[in-house]
């Protein structure tokens, strides 16, 4: 535990100095603006009939969970192993008496911590433009932190998948690419089980039901098919930690040559 | 003295390419140096013996322990990658500090190693600059740095000295010297032979994989029985002295140098050859000035053996 | 001579310019592109649409000739601009192209700042424009290979499966509608893709960086267009703009009610900028303070 504790330490501080964060921050603060926009809109007199909650829930969450997730997991994921590799830094830290699941797990946590960081600050700013005249109710702060809590487990759970995609192949980024924008995206319109193939169903299913009505934004949502709360945070769970345990033992027998 | 470092039929290969092939080798403690050309196995060696690399075929240990994926062994172990590789957007400190914590320090502990490692390499003045603004001999010490902070009793440098200038190249030997005269080992690869020559007389020599020599220059001089030796005689008369030894079976060739002053012997038999020179100088006509044998350097033992 | 009096020494030869300095780039970027591992499958599937409508264009013949029998079915598939702006504004096709970017660019510049290279080019008789050049006519090689040659094929194709020359009769300009709006696809991706790959050293990164910024403003775009159904909005979208502005060329009705010069403006805009960044980014030596 004392060394996971140290990578991850050592990776919170460099993922934290990196320009790429940085940048990843910033594209974070797009919903922001876009939740501004609606206010803006509002403020104008522009809409009679906005709704905060309404496009909370079917455009930003949609947005942080189709897209903007998948985007920054995907970097991050993939560079707790891929980052050391094409750095060639990985010499420094598997030749220390560190154990090589604690680096992939310390280094997943660290990286996992920076994203969520990412993503909340985003979410709650979008919450907050777009839900100021209900912080009075108890209820709206259930809902922003049930939104936080569905992201937080897409976060675990994609970042250890694209962690696993990332220790596997050397160029992982095409693959995640099309897992993230073609495989996730097409498996929910499928019916019965077949959707159930990809992780963003489970975390619809932990959404409330709104998500999936046929508004405006239907465009946004599709057919779901729910498993039940229980059962999707079970699966989460297990997603995650299947992937980061298979990540785990390829990252300790795998050679690692770098390229010229 | 016992084996730090032990390998019994070690070999690599990387698909259908040869890494390495069947060494077998003991390491004692004190400056071994690694010689071979690019591509001969060195750096395969070294990944092999820090565990970043496991092996094909055969075995290896440092203190008697097997090294790969036993991360314990890594506390007595320093490596200075071959690779000009950082984290580039951290400091000089922050990346050695990060380092150091992962051997198991606490944080006093990991500055005072710290900064005593970066005061060898004299980096303390420039400890907080991002490292991607490092000159190349600023990051070939900070590499070297982080190898030696948590004093390892074993500590395996790969082309250390490449791309130095001759300042920080002398620099840099002297602290590899001093390293090996505390009792460590040490173990330096490169493939500029008097770079070696300058470090240690202990050698392996590599090539394509192979061990062609281990030990002294000079034991590794005796093994090439079949190659003649090259002599210089330098005399105030030298054709007499030609003459004294031209009837002689063990000299295969005379030369004459541009300078007249000097003649190149190439003999089969060193010993038989210094033993009639030294009664021949002692004749008071002989007049010889100098005898060197400039043959006796590590470049061309290299080229004996591996034949250019 | 003495030493002091040689200075320098004129040499008299005249150095002939090389017309074609940034070649050398192109063919070694095009045969390392081949070299990777998802490309070819990418490039491959990014011609399946090619493909396919060319199949259509025959198919189209053989309903002419079959339309005296089947009543209306002539109707369903006609060679005509509309079939021109489907294919190269098709949302498949502008996606592949962006993989092929993501697969073949995003490294093109992002590698070489990071293994330090640009000196090696620069050190040589190659301005920075000929770098560029070569560089760019990576990209224009591929993406001409999915977009103009295609567009010729289908125009010869439809002349020799429809066996007269009426097509071109009733569409003189369609030819120069291909390669113009190839041009522009070709040009946009060139220097979109070059800005993004010479803003890291990290290749993972820049290719993320390529699909997200695509994708994020199309994205964008469907949700204010959505919320407010205002059709300026299409001009927050890449492929938006990329399909109004083929619309216009292809002299159809645009998918969105706002002015095709709009989006050429944007277009433009942004390959200014994306040409401004890479000039910022791409220098000889980097002074790092």
């Amino acid at each position: 535990m004392k060394t996971i504790r140290e990578i991850f330490a050592f990776f919170a501080f460099y993922g934290r100095k990196t320009r790429r964060t940085q940048a990843f921050f910033l594209i974070s603060l797009f919903p922001v603006a876009i939740a501004a926009v609606f206010r803006f809109h509002q403020a104008m007199g522009g809409d009679g009939s906005f709704d905060g909650m309404y496009l909370f829930t079917n455009v930003i969450m949609t947005f942080f969970l189709q897209f903007l997730i998948l985007v920054l997991t995907l970097f991050f994921g993939t560079s707790v192993t891929s980052e050391e590799v094409e750095g060639r830094t990985l010499t420094y830290l598997v030749t220390r008496p560190v154990p090589k699941s604690s680096i992939l797990l310390g280094k997943y946590a660290a990286y996992t911590l920076i994203v969520t960081v990412l993503v909340w600050i985003g979410l709650v700013a979008c919450f907050l433009i777009l839900n100021f005249e209900r912080l009075g109710e108890s209820q709206t702060w259930l809902v922003l932190l049930r939104y936080l809590g569905v992201l937080t487990l897409g976060i675990l759970a994609y970042g250890g998948f694209f962690t696993f995609l990332g220790t596997f192949l050397k160029k992982s980024i095409m693959v995640g690419l099309l897992f993230s924008f073609g495989w996730e995206n097409v498996i929910q319109y499928f019916p019965g089980s077949t959707q159930r193939f990809a992780i963003v169903h489970y975390l619809k299913s932990l959404l409330p039901r709104v998500m999936t009505s046929r508004g405006r934004f239907s465009f946004l949502t599709f057919r779901l098919e729910p498993t039940s709360g229980p059962v999707s945070i079970l699966t989460l769970i297990l997603i995650t930690a299947g992937f980061l345990a298979l990540a785990a033992l390829l990252f300790h027998h795998k050679e690692y040559i770098y390229e010229d | 003295m016992s084996a730090v470092i032990a390998t019994s039929k070690l070999s690599k290969w990387y698909g259908n390419v040869l890494g390495l092939s069947d060494v077998t080798i003991s390491i004692e403690p004190g400056i071994t140096g690694l010689l071979g050309p690019n591509g001969a196995g060195k750096s395969t060696f070294f990944n092999l013996l820090t565990g970043q690399l496991k092996p094909s075929i055969g075995s290896l240990t440092i203190f008697g322990e097997p090294v790969r994926n036993n991360s314990r062994a890594f506390r007595r172990i320093g490596l200075c990658p071959e690779q000009d590789a950082f984290y580039e957007e951290l400091s000089g400190w922050e990346f050695l500090t990060n380092l150091l914590r992962l051997q198991g320090y606490g944080p006093s502990e990991v500055a005072a190693k710290a900064e005593k490692a970066l005061g060898i390499v004299e980096l303390l003045a420039d400890k907080g600059r991002v490292v991607r603004s490092y000159s190349h001999g600023m990051r070939q010490r900070l590499k070297f740095a982080q190898a030696i902070a948590h004093d390892p009793q074993v500590v395996i440098l790969d082309e250390p000295l490449n791309g130095l200038d001759p300042l920080g190249k002398r620099k840099l030997i002297r602290l590899i010297k001093d390293f090996g005269r505390e009792g460590r080992t040490v173990l330096v690869s490169s493939h500029v032979l008097p770079e070696i020559e300058a470090l240690t007389a202990d050698i392996v020599l590599l090539h394509h994989g192979k061990i062609l020599a281990v030990g002294g220059i000079q034991n590794i001089r005796d093994l090439i029985d079949t190659h003649p030796h090259i002599i210089a005689v330098r005399s105030s008369a030298p054709r007499a002295l030609a003459a004294h030894f031209v009837g002689e079976e063990y000299v295969l060739n005379v030369h004459f140098e541009n300078s007249r002053d000097s003649v190149l012997f190439e003999t089969t038999n060193r010993d038989r050859f210094f033993e009639r020179l030294t009664r021949y100088a002692a004749e008071p006509a002989a007049a010889v000035e100098e005898v060197t044998s400039p043959d006796d350097n590590l470049q061309a033992v290299f080229d004996y053996l591996v034949g250019t | 001579m003495p030493i002091a009096e040689r200075g320098y020494i004129h040499w008299d030869g005249e150095l002939l310019e090389r017309r074609r300095p940034w070649l050398p780039i192109t063919r070694q970027g095009i045969r390392l592109a081949f070299k990777r591992k998802y490309f070819k499958f990418s490039f491959f599937v990014s011609l399946v649409p090619a493909f396919g409508f060319l199949v259509g264009i025959y198919a189209a013949e053989k309903i002419q000739d079959f339309k005296l029998k089947i009543e209306g079915v002539s109707t369903i598939l006609q060679v005509n601009p509309g079939f021109f702006r489907a294919y190269f504004a098709g949302d498949f096709l502008l996606f592949m192209m962006l993989m092929l970017m993501v697969l073949s660019g995003a490294g093109l510049i992002a590698d070489e700042l990071r293994h330090n290279a640009l000196q090696l080019y620069f050190a040589r008789p190659l301005t920075k424009k000929d770098y560029f050049m070569g560089k760019a006519a990576i990209l224009v090689f591929f993406l001409s290979l999915v977009t103009v040659v295609p567009g010729l094929v289908f125009i010869i194709c439809k002349l020799i499966f429809s066996g007269s020359f009426r097509f071109l009769a009733d569409y003189p300009w369609i030819g120069l509608s291909v390669i113009g709006f190839s041009a522009l696809v070709t040009a946009f991706f060139s220097f979109y893709t070059l800005m993004i790959s010479s803003v890291s050293k990290n290749r993972r990164y820049t290719a993320i960086l390529l699909f997200t910024i695509y994708i994020f403003s199309d994205v964008l775009f469907g949700i204010f267009y959505a919320s407010f159904r205002n059709p300026y909005f299409a001009l927050l979208s890449i492929k938006a703009n990329l399909q109004q502005v083929g619309a216009a060329f292809f002299n159809v009705k645009a998918p969105y009610a706002v002015s095709w010069i709009y989006s050429l403006a944007v277009l433009l805009t942004l390959c200014a900028v994306s040409a401004f960044i890479l000039h910022k980014r791409v220098k000889g030596v980097e002074v790092i303070k």
